[in-house]
């Protein structure tokens, strides 16, 4: 017989009790768990989405910077556009190593109410997207399209099929090639030559953005303040990337902050109830602690045996509240994405074994804090008064 | 001197108390649970206090088994005085010395009958295996091995309990009304492993309203009032 045992034989006398103690710490726990899997997923994701996207800077038009970053991230239709001529412009800037235009455009399918968007764009778009894998090659003719993998999945498509362009009534492509996954929007983009974007869509020299990358990244500053200098940097919005993440990253973590005082506080009152909890065992088995004491426990001894009862109760609790969040995490992502103004398209919600090692930690943590009154008061009963009260 | 004293002379002395005195404070009131209580209790004896209630029976037991400190007067267990000793200290010799059996039998209902009985050793940092089967057989509870206390008799749950106070090898056995729970059938069987295990070589100090019992003690200390009326020996 070890103490661990003992201990926990003793919390499963009052089952339903015990239950009802390791569920408050489960969901302290849970809340816990889902925040930090949330900011790790969702910063992950971030940095991944604009990894995905190549370029230091965005060039949009005015508006919204964030609305305008998360279209070109996700793809949709733009509601205002860019003049081809700006290209130029942006190109003559001083520490801009490649602009690549871009003209995007989503479309539904009647047939099928999906969405498909498509990209003009030139062949330069390759300096920007540099991992890409291309099984064939980039659009050159005027019908030619390059296919996200899962479009690609999806229509069943392969290199030198000729098929009509979805959602867009008597239009045709052919495959030239067809993009290697990418885990982001890409894969379900469909690329074609610029010219024959915008004649499918009827914006002749319009652009929706431009991707921008430059010699040196850290001339971000000055690359775009000559941006926004140029002669066209009125009619246009400068989107620094790196600046947008760490806005959109401020924001998050803003509201994690807010979120991780309700956790802490769902921790705190979680103490509370395991302690409370505790309390009303030792107030029940006075009379048994009496009797132990009797045997030949030391103050040491009953304190140990109280303190691991309390531990052990948080720690299935913790491990409850892992697994529970763990298991949910698809739904709790589903449900942020409804939440969020701008979500990446990975995982929101990203579990790790070590920040559940580490809700693990704070469960006992809690446990050995929480054990500590209990253990404490058990461990000063006198083995005389101990053995009367408990006869009482 | 009589042939009796020249015989308890002979043994050696198991506990000494000298002038014990143990004052309780209820308000303003004050409670001589015992006013100066001096005797000597030898190896082998089996000692029987009877009196009244309020007499002060189990405060003395209490006393002896270092689990309170009298307010005057000195208690030695083994040849060691508990005066001065820390907590630390008096548990140790409670551990080592002295076996303790409630009128309540005091099982863990969540253990076993053998973890219940070994549960001392794990105070003690002892293994104890070979000794807990042996106190089985001696109880006569290895069929019940493993069954949980609610699925004993009371004699049962009593013979469990002896063999738990048992299981440290204690010089001293005290017993707190041992049979106040038991019908006169498992009465009769705990008296007759008290004095099978007395004849063994144990001390017994059984506090006890059962006369049955206390008749069959070799020595009846009868109490009132806090202090020793009577000190019989048979």
């Amino acid at each position: 017989m070890i103490w661990l045992s003992l201990a926990i034989q003793n919390g499963m006398r009052r089952k339903v009790r015990t239950l009802v103690t390791m569920m408050g710490v489960a969901i302290a726990v849970a809340a816990l768990f889902s925040l930090i899997s949330f900011q790790r997923g969702y910063q992950l994701g971030m940095q991944g989405e604009l990894d995905r996207l190549g370029a230091h800077v965005l060039v949009v038009p005015k508006g919204c910077p964030y609305d305008a970053a998360s279209i070109a991230l996700h793809g949709a239709s733009w509601p205002c556009y860019l003049k081809a001529d700006y290209l130029n412009k942006v190109r003559q800037t001083e520490g801009v190593q490649t602009a690549s235009p871009i003209l995007m455009n989503a479309v539904y399918s009647a047939d099928t109410g999906v969405q498909s968007v498509y990209l003009g764009a030139e062949k330069g778009l390759l300096a920007v997207k540099r991992g890409w894998h291309i099984n064939g090659k980039f659009p050159e003719a005027a019908n030619e399209c390059l296919i996200g993998s899962t479009t690609a999945s999806t229509h069943h498509l392969s290199i030198g099929n000729t098929f009509a362009l979805p959602g867009i009534e008597g239009e045709y492509g052919k495959v030239s090639g067809i993009l290697a996954p990418t885990q982001g929007a890409d894969d379900t983009f469909c690329y074609m030559t610029i010219e024959n974007a915008q004649r499918i869509f009827h914006r002749p020299n319009q652009l929706t953005h431009i991707l921008v990358r430059l010699t040196d990244p850290n001339q971000m500053d000055n690359v775009v303040n000559g941006l926004r200098a140029c002669e066209a940097g009125m009619d246009m919005n400068v989107v620094p990337l790196a600046h947008l993440f760490h806005t959109i990253q401020g924001l998050v973590n803003t509201t994690r902050t807010l979120l991780g005082c309700v956790a802490l506080v769902a921790l705190l009152i979680a103490g509370a109830g395991v302690s409370n909890t505790v309390l009303m065992a030792v107030a029940e088995r006075t009379r048994e602690i009496g009797v132990m004491r009797a045997l030949g426990a030391s103050p040491g001894d009953i304190f140990k045996l109280i303190w691991l009862e309390t531990v052990s109760t948080c720690l299935a609790g913790g491990f409850l509240g892992v697994l529970s969040s763990g298991l949910a995490s698809r739904a709790v992502e589903t449900w942020l994405r409804g939440q969020l103004p701008f979500s990446p398209t990975g995982a929101l919600v990203h579990p790790e074994l070590n920040v559940a090692l580490l809700c693990l930690l704070a469960a006992m943590v809690l446990g050995s804090v929480s054990g500590l009154l209990p253990a404490w008061r058990a461990s000063r009963l006198s083995p005389v008064e101990a053995i009367r009260q408990g006869a009482m | 001197m009589p042939v009796q004293e020249l015989m308890t002379a002979a043994k050696p002395i198991v506990v000494e108390a000298n002038g014990l005195t143990k004052i309780y404070h209820r308000g303003n009131e004050e409670i001589r649970a015992l006013d100066n209580v001096s005797f000597v209790l030898n190896e082998c004896d089996f000692t029987a206090i009877v009196g009244p209630s309020g007499a002060g029976k189990t405060t003395l037991l209490q006393l002896l088994g270092c689990m309170d400190t009298p307010s005057a007067g000195e208690i030695s267990i083994g040849g060691q005085s508990t005066r001065g000793l820390a907590d630390s200290q008096l548990t140790r010799l409670r551990r080592e010395q002295v076996g303790f059996v409630f009128q309540n039998f005091g099982l863990l209902p969540t253990l076993s009958v053998i973890e219940n009985i070994t549960l001392p050793t794990l105070f003690s940092r002892r293994k104890a295996k070979a000794r807990a089967d042996e106190l089985l057989d001696i109880v006569g509870l290895k069929h019940r091995r493993d069954h949980r206390p609610h699925e004993l008799s009371g004699g049962e749950m009593q013979r469990a309990a002896i063999a738990r106070a048992l299981i440290n090898s204690p010089k001293l056995l005290l017993a707190d009304e041992p049979t106040g729970n038991l019908d006169s059938v498992n009465g009769a069987a705990i008296i007759d492993l008290f004095h099978k295990l007395n004849h063994d070589g144990l001390s017994v100090v059984v506090v006890t309203h059962n006369a049955i019992l206390a008749e069959s003690a070799h020595r009846i200390i009868t109490m009132r009032d806090g202090k020793i009326e009577s000190d019989t020996h048979s």
